[in-house]
């Protein structure tokens, strides 16, 4: 049977007309795996405002007054000052971008982050500055991040997306009011799968942008004299998944890591032979430790309080190799305290992608306690357990015995011993660090372990 | 009957499903310490409401920050209107503090959010005194004299005109809001309450709607006995 009415014919044609449109752009975008040897200039110099995106940009100035009000940012002058020097570094001189006002800011947040909003704000997460070895790693972050924002990818991205989501909900309404007939079967099958092409659209243009972010911020390196290859090694810092937790979904909105490897360093080529003195100071790892170790301990207490043991535990005897003072310790000891029965690393089999989905499941069911407790009846979760109890003794004293002991060591060593049931030893040490440090935050706290600790006694 | 009246007819009967799904009594789970009056709730501290909407348009979802925070804040004060007026709970206002004040409560917020999906996967269990928040909760350093500490989370959905009249047609998700309150004890941490009150239509206006939610969705609490 074929359509008789014109009226059907015009529908199916604008149907398949739709289809087509929308499988190009899927199509394009999975060939362009080959290395773009020439990216655009640094700025979208034909983009103009339009209602739309002034929209978008007073969204993002609320976003923005909304994470300094809800404590998101961290407030320590001396890393926000850090990121700005480097972000400055990195714009191009003499640039003046319409509605753009460069902020460069920290965010406490221990999952390996960042983002910019098209106002100009860009955001780096703890977790990541935390995971990343110098400041031309930062710069490889930040330059991709401003990119986002030179060329304009978030308009632009909206001003595409809303034109699929029109497409889609136009295909919706056709597919709904379909005849019961031949006609009626062609359109209802274009209109279920038309949404599943637009959705592969609007990834497969996110990840072009991502894919132009990367190589445009590789330029923006070597023009400030950072090391370009610092943007790989980031990359391949990212693969490593401390928490098994990237996982392959069917629709991603990033290149994969491993393609972003292969046509960076498909890209870097003959950039990265030159090499200046300034690019070897910026490849420093201990500089860098040096600037950031205090959010780096702060991060430490981030993950732990987000139930990220392995990844504290990764970034605090990062922080002890560099730094072995009382404080690193200190951290490393709560590390490992918070790690109790899980394995400092995951195993081969809970790091492919089902064993990733199977985790993220049972994550969502159980709190962090009830996993513990799973844990703990099994021989490994025991044996994990005392083997980590017992270094993180070890380094509580050792925290302790240094020069400058930190008084939370006493309160960290008086947890673990109240875990460990020796309640008699906890008082004693909690009672040291409210001696110590008498205008401690958590003293309401501790003060309330002890009481109940000695009523248990009696 | 025609094809068209017949997918016409399942939308509406699905609209109007969704629509009474979102007027369903509103669940409310108590932990065994409120229900044996072991621990009575008298005086809570407030936290900062979190909720969000969108405009759902023809051209897909659109922020709504400024209106979202003007709700949040509206959200917040209706509770604590609520809990004074139906329930005798006074609610103390914290003094803001300083840096650390600030990162203590936003990292219990956040500790919150964590446990809000377990919470919301098997929300009986609050009745078993599953959830905790653990005694960190102490660290907020909020009012020496609050039993309880408040947290409010939500989401909800404004339409457009054109947004509206497309649901008439195909069908769709009318415009709600969702909210999602805890109440933590506020020296073990433990989950005392959770109540998840919703109501249909436009989250931005419909304040009497919000009050009646909020009004049920705190229904079971026991009343505070005047001393």
């Amino acid at each position: 049977m074929f359509p008789r009415k014109p009226t059907n014919w015009i529908v199916v044609a604008l149907c398949l007309c739709i289809a087509f449109t929308s499988f190009a752009p899927v199509a394009l975008a999975q060939k362009k795996t080959a290395p773009v040897e020439a990216t655009p200039p640094p700025v979208n110099a034909e983009f103009k405002f339009g209602e739309v995106d002034i929209e978008i940009l007073e969204q993002a100035d609320l976003l923005d007054a909304r994470f300094d009000r809800d404590g998101l940012v961290l407030a320590d002058e001396a890393t926000n000052a850090y990121l700005r020097r480097i972000g400055q570094s990195l714009v191009p001189r003499d640039l003046k971008l319409e509605r753009v006002t460069w902020k460069f800011r920290a965010l406490r947040d221990p999952q390996p982050n960042a983002f910019a909003l098209p106002n100009g704000s860009i955001y780096v997460t703890t977790g990541l500055m935390t995971l990343i070895d110098n400041e031309s790693q930062l710069a490889a972050i930040i330059a991709h991040e401003l990119t986002h924002v030179m060329r304009r990818h978030t308009y632009l991205s909206n001003r595409s997306n809303r034109k699929k989501f029109l497409t889609m909900n136009v295909m919706q309404a056709v597919g709904a009011y379909a005849p019961l007939s031949v006609v009626g079967a062609v359109i209802m099958a274009v209109t279920t799968v038309a949404p599943f092409i637009m959705m592969a659209t609007i990834y497969g243009y996110s990840r072009d942008l991502e894919r132009e972010a990367d190589l445009k911020g590789i330029d923006m390196m070597i023009s400030a004299e950072y090391p370009p290859e610092e943007m790989v090694n980031v990359m391949k810092l990212l693969d490593k998944d401390i928490e098994g937790e990237n996982v392959q979904l069917f629709y991603n909105d990033h290149p994969a890591l491993d393609e972003r490897i292969k046509y960076l360093s498909s890209y870097l080529g003959a950039r990265a032979n030159t090499v200046t003195p300034q690019m070897e100071l910026n490849r420093e790892r201990k500089l860098y430790f040096q600037k950031l170790e205090p959010m780096m301990r702060h991060n430490v207490q981030l993950a732990i309080n987000a139930a990220r043991a392995r990844s504290a535990l990764y970034f605090a005897q990062r922080l002890v190799d560099f730094h072995g003072d009382s404080e690193n310790l200190f951290w490393l000891a709560e590390s490992y305290r918070a790690l109790g029965p899980r394995a400092p690393q995951l195993t081969e089999k809970e790091l492919t992608n089902s064993g990733k989905k199977d985790a993220s499941k049972l994550r969502e069911k159980r709190t962090a306690e009830e996993e513990e407790r799973d844990l703990l009846a099994t021989p490994l979760g025991k044996d994990n357990w005392q083997k980590h109890q017992q270094l993180a003794e070890e380094l509580y004293q050792r925290a302790l015995n240094d020069e400058n002991p930190t008084p939370v060591a006493h309160r960290g060593l008086g947890m673990l011993y109240e875990k460990l049931g020796r309640g008699t030893d906890a008082v004693v040490q909690y009672e040291k660090y409210l001696e110590q440090a008498p205008a401690a935050t958590d003293r309401e706290r501790i003060q309330r372990r002890i009481t109940v600790l000695k009523e248990k006694q009696k | 009957m025609s094809a068209r009246s017949f997918v016409l007819k399942m939308f509406a009967i699905a609209a109007l499903l969704t629509v009474c799904g979102l007027q369903n009594v509103q669940a409310q789970f108590l932990h065994p310490k409120i229900q044996s009056k072991e621990t009575t709730i008298r005086r809570v501290v407030v936290l900062p409401a979190k909720v969000n909407v969108v405009r759902d348009s023809m051209k897909g979802p659109e922020g709504m920050a400024a209106e979202s925070d003007e709700l949040s804040t509206r959200v917040a004060a209706m509770v604590a209107e609520v809990l004074s007026k139906r329930k005798n709970v006074t609610t103390l206002t914290p003094a803001a503090g300083a840096d650390e004040q600030k990162y203590n409560v936003a990292d219990f917020q956040t500790k919150f959010d964590d446990l809000l999906p377990r919470i919301m996967k098997k929300r009986s269990d609050v009745k078993k005194g599953r959830f905790s928040m653990g005694d960190e909760v102490l660290n907020m350093n909020l009012e020496k004299g609050a039993d309880a500490v408040v947290f409010i989370r939500g989401e909800g959905k404004k339409l457009s005109g054109g947004k509206q009249a497309f649901n008439l047609l195909v069908g769709g998700v009318p415009a709600y809001l969702r909210l999602q309150i805890g109440i933590v004890d506020a020296r073990n941490g433990e989950v005392l309450l959770y109540t998840d009150p919703k109501f249909p239509g436009d989250p931005t206006t419909a304040i009497d709607r919000l009050r009646r939610a909020l009004e049920d969705g705190f229904k079971k609490l026991p009343e505070v006995k005047a001393q």
